[in-house]
């Protein structure tokens, strides 16, 4: 289901960006085209919910239509009458579940948990479920489940009077020095609050799977961003050993973050195979996504810069509010980038959450960075404005040759490359610094610039490299592609460390039964697979060099072990006076039908605990500034809008951004995602807005025509500049994190380019008409 | 409601008899019951094209169509553009080419809009790809190159 019979077209086989000296397409830092990409553009891709199987039954949910208050009945007499029903669940009739450790590695309460609620704490909770025969007689009956609840009032969001100022988050505390005294003092002051609304991931696969029991083996087909993780959720639900259960998830179509865990929805449909005796998929419908998991929760930040004459920062004081839900906590890291990005002598963040009748939130592209960069990359825009100088000048007179927060020296930071390379390829050094002064008949242009960063997530990774009798190479992993790349840098990984060509290749990645990998999010997956599948490549290259020389019916036996090479799939001495076999014909020679390597990079004596805490949480990540450096990717942004005079609508007409994300392992994939980031930047930073209904705490826009994402009319053509450099301190062939930073600061470059058409400075995203009329 | 009735369906030139649900969705027909998941849900409400297929040459949203409507039409959907050798539809080869999806799942619906919209006349310039391409979203933010993929293969069936 995985496999991809891909030939590289002669088309393909450009060389690479310069970064990599010009890498062939098939090596990495080549511009291999997507190897998955045949399977995607014919429609041969099967997604996860999209198996076939015998007997299969629909699940569909039904929700809370409160917020909050406690269910008193459900009645569902009249669904269990409905032509083809199977079940209708409800907590009554729910088997017990056990609670699962979460994603840090928290060991659960002993308490049993069900995924559907009689105590409501947000709208559109899940209450009851009703499988059927077919999907329409799931769905037609589900409309018939009556739910009457004893309604309690409700916190609809953080301005709702009741939320009140809500829980100090002592870990996201960071100062030093004497800020707020600093503040005072300082010849120039600016003070401004900035918020974001909820926001949602959207991908287009809405989320759902499939669940199949076999005994007390349970496999679940689901779009997963983590396969290992959700499996030991899974397990520990249902009280059976991880390797009892089994994910597949061969395609997802987007995650942003929403596709880590497994939620409530997955463990009515696991618990309802099991009652039934037969496969149950239940597929999230597009609304229920707004609510079945969370988006990313709504920000309040105030931002105090103190500062000399010279624009040069003395203090920063940052205040920082996100809203959580009622039962849950989640923290969105709002001081992230105002730690770091700017060089000052005293600094103070601080952070609380706050209780609201809501899903709890979680995480959409960067997490913590893209809001922290949203106040900051605003806020010294409004300093570069009061000072007088220049909005790039400021960036680079404030300019952090280390990191502030930790005191250690950046393991790469490219940053100053990029303002420099943007400000050419943008034309900034033509732009007028008045605010209103560049307009192009009724519209007024706008020149912003902000700046973005992400740090560098490392972990352990594994995988598994096959040489196969035919020469071909199979790469495993549990590892997943939402549309990154991975398949694609993975085959070329493979192919360069042992000197085949790339479409010899073929990796297998998207099931649980595959080499273990921890979660795709962060930015981490490309930096810790390539680093594996190289390790494991290498294995098997000396295995196979090992087996040349020592087998006595090898050609090259009794030959030294560094006299041979492979390249194209052939073995040779590099002195081209023996003998040159493709590796096929070794293999037969010396009666072997495979070599195969299992390469981990986790420390030596790890434990078989270890091991599994490793894969199934994120207990045992790296932090960025482990040892002697601090690490992060980093961007800028340079954005022209145009705003008409008379109606406030804002157009992004061109945007440039240079990005320092290490090397790229393939510069063609590495460009589709940074400029998917700053799509889903401009969308947020003019449309996206989840609107809360004030009387009942309810999503109202809980759908695609409702909850504006950016459309193909929206967007300019975006040009993408690499000032990276290869960084050994960040992972083992020199790359960071791509896929996160293209978001970073694109809002604030969108709200200071408003602000210079206009003379308005909108700090409220997103950007509206009605905000500037 | 349990009555079912037969529907004769001919998709990409392949006729096929289906007992279902008068209710049953042509979307979901194609996906559930004839197991053509090359055609995606995306929303299931007409607001992201991700199930866009053509009836009788005009692009049409699947989810908002009753199998039972399409019946005695042509159907073509995202199995049925590669010609039988295998050989890919010009839209798809510059898709392909020009990397214009990441996730894939809007990618089926926007190569068959695509496929519509040069044939409509409407890929005469990147603005009027844009304007006629909007129907499609695509949240992995492929746009740009979908504009460039489309741009190739129109001035490909001009020239």
């Amino acid at each position: 289901m995985t496999v991809h019979e891909l030939r590289t077209r002669p088309a393909d086989s450009k060389r690479g960006d310069a970064s990599d000296g010009g890498a062939l397409a098939g090596q990495v830092g080549g511009r291999l085209s997507r190897v998955d990409g045949p399977a995607k553009i014919t429609g041969a891709a099967k997604y996860a919910v999209e198996q076939q199987l015998d007997g299969l039954s629909h699940a569909v949910l039904v929700e809370s239509t409160i917020a909050a208050g406690r269910v008193r009945s459900i009645d569902t007499a009249a669904a269990q009458a409905a032509p083809g029903v199977l079940k209708v669940l409800t907590p009554d009739n729910a088997l017990r579940l056990n609670t699962a450790t979460d994603w840090l590695g928290t060991p659960p309460p002993d308490v049993p948990y069900c995924p559907l609620a009689r105590d409501i704490t947000f709208s559109g909770q899940h209450v009851a479920a009703v499988v059927a025969e077919s999907f329409e007689q799931a769905v037609a009956a589900a409309a018939l489940v009556k739910v009457s609840y004893d309604e309690a009032p409700v916190i609809a969001d953080l301005s709702d009077a009741k939320a009140g100022d809500g829980i100090p988050v002592d870990a996201m505390t960071k100062e030093w020095g004497d800020a707020e005294a600093a503040f005072a003092a300082a010849p120039v002051r600016i003070c401004a609050a900035y918020n974001t609304p909820r926001e949602y991931q959207a991908p287009m696969e809405p989320h759902g799977l499939i669940a199949q029991w076999q005994g007390d083996q349970l496999t679940v087909w689901e779009p997963s961003q983590w396969l290992d993780g959700m499996a030991r959720t899974y397990a520990e639900w249902f009280g059976v050993p991880f390797e009892n259960v089994r994910l597949v998830s061969p395609y997802i179509g987007g995650g942003f973050g929403s596709k880590a865990f497994a939620y409530g929805y997955g463990a009515v449909a696991a618990m309802a195979a099991k009652m039934l005796g037969r496969p149950v998929k239940l597929a999230v419908t597009r609304p229920q996504t707004f609510t079945a998991y969370g988006g990313r929760a709504a920000t309040r930040q105030t931002v105090a810069l103190g500062a000399n004459a010279e624009g040069q920062i003395q203090s920063i004081v940052h205040r920082g509010v996100n809203e959580t839900s009622v039962d849950g906590m989640w923290v969105e890291p709002l001081g992230s980038v105002t730690s770091i990005m700017y060089a000052t002598p005293n600094f103070s963040s601080r952070q609380n959450v706050v209780r609201v009748n809501s899903v709890v939130p979680g995480a959409l592209r960067a997490p913590g960075e893209n809001p922290s960069a949203f106040g900051i990359e605003c806020a010294i825009d409004e300093l570069a404005y009061e000072v007088g100088i220049d909005p790039l000048e400021i960036r680079l007179r404030n300019y952090a040759e280390q990191d502030p927060e930790a005191k250690k020296p950046w393991s790469t930071r490219q940053l100053r490359e990029a303002f420099a390379a943007g400000a050419e390829a943008f034309g900034w050094s033509k732009r007028s610094p008045e605010p209103r002064s560049m307009r192009d008949g009724n519209q007024l242009i706008g020149w912003g610039v902000a700046a973005g960063t992400y740090p560098v997530r490392r972990a352990y990774g594994e995988a598994v490299v096959r040489i196969l009798a035919d020469g071909s190479v199979e790469v495993e992993s549990s590892s997943i592609d939402m549309g990154q790349g991975t398949y694609t840098i993975l085959a070329q990984t493979a192919a360069e460390t042992l000197g085949v060509p790339a479409d010899n290749v073929v990796v297998k990645l998207g099931d649980s039964r595959y080499a273990r990998a921890g979660v795709t999010g962060g930015s981490r997956l490309a930096g810790v697979m390539t680093g594996a599948v190289h390790k494991a490549a290498t294995a098997a290259l000396d295995q196979l060099v090992g087996l040349a020389i020592s087998d006595p019916r090898s050609p090259f036996h009794a030959l030294q072990p560094n006299t041979l090479v492979v390249t194209e799939g052939r073995i040779s001495s590099p002195r081209g006076d023996g003998p040159d076999v493709p590796i096929a014909e070794l293999l037969g020679s010396v009666g072997r039908d495979r070599i195969e390597a299992k390469g981990d990079t986790m420390p030596a004596n790890s434990t078989p605990e270890e091991r599994y805490k490793n894969y199934t949480t994120i207990a045992m990540a790296l932090p960025h500034t482990e040892g002697d450096y601090s690490r992060h990717s980093w961007c800028a942004h340079f954005i022209e809008v145009r705003v008409d005079e008379d109606f406030g609508t804002v157009r992004v007409s061109r945007v440039v951004s240079a990005l320092d994300s290490g090397r790229l392992y393939n510069p063609k994939l590495a460009e589709s995602q940074w400029k998917g980031g700053i799509i889903m930047g401009i969308g947020q930073a003019l449309l996206e807005e989840g609107i809360v209904d004030r009387r009942h705490g309810r999503i109202v826009n809980n759908n695609l025509a409702d909850y504006l994402i950016a459309t193909n009319a929206d967007i300019p053509d975006i040009e993408v500049i690499s000032v990276g450099i290869p960084d050994p301190h960040s992972s083992a062939l020199g790359g960071k994190g791509v896929g996160e930073l293209g978001i970073v600061g694109v809002a604030p470059a969108i709200a200071n380019a408003v602000f210079h058409a206009t003379g308005m400075r909108v700090r409220d995203l997103p950007i509206t008409l009605e905000k500037l009329i | 409601m349990t009555s079912r009735t037969s529907i004769h369906l001919t998709i990409n030139g392949h006729d096929h008899e289906l007992e279902v649900e008068p209710r049953v969705t042509l979307l979901d027909a194609l996906r559930d019951h004839l197991g053509l998941t090359g055609t995606k849900k995306g929303c299931d409400q007409g607001q992201c094209g991700a199930c866009t297929v053509h009836v009788d040459g005009q692009r049409v949203l699947a989810c908002l169509t009753l199998a039972a409507q399409a019946q005695g039409r042509s159907i073509t959907t995202i199995e049925g553009l590669a010609e039988q050798d295998g050989t890919l539809h010009a839209v798809q080869a510059a898709f392909l080419e020009q990397d214009a999806f990441q996730c894939g799942y809007c990618t089926p619906g926007q190569i068959m809009s695509a496929v519509a919209c040069i044939r409509e006349g409407h890929a005469g310039s990147d603005d009027e790809i844009r304007e006629y391409m909007a129907g499609n979203l695509c949240r992995c933010g492929a746009y740009p190159h979908i504009v460039a993929a489309v741009r190739q293969a129109a001035m490909e069936a001009a020239s």
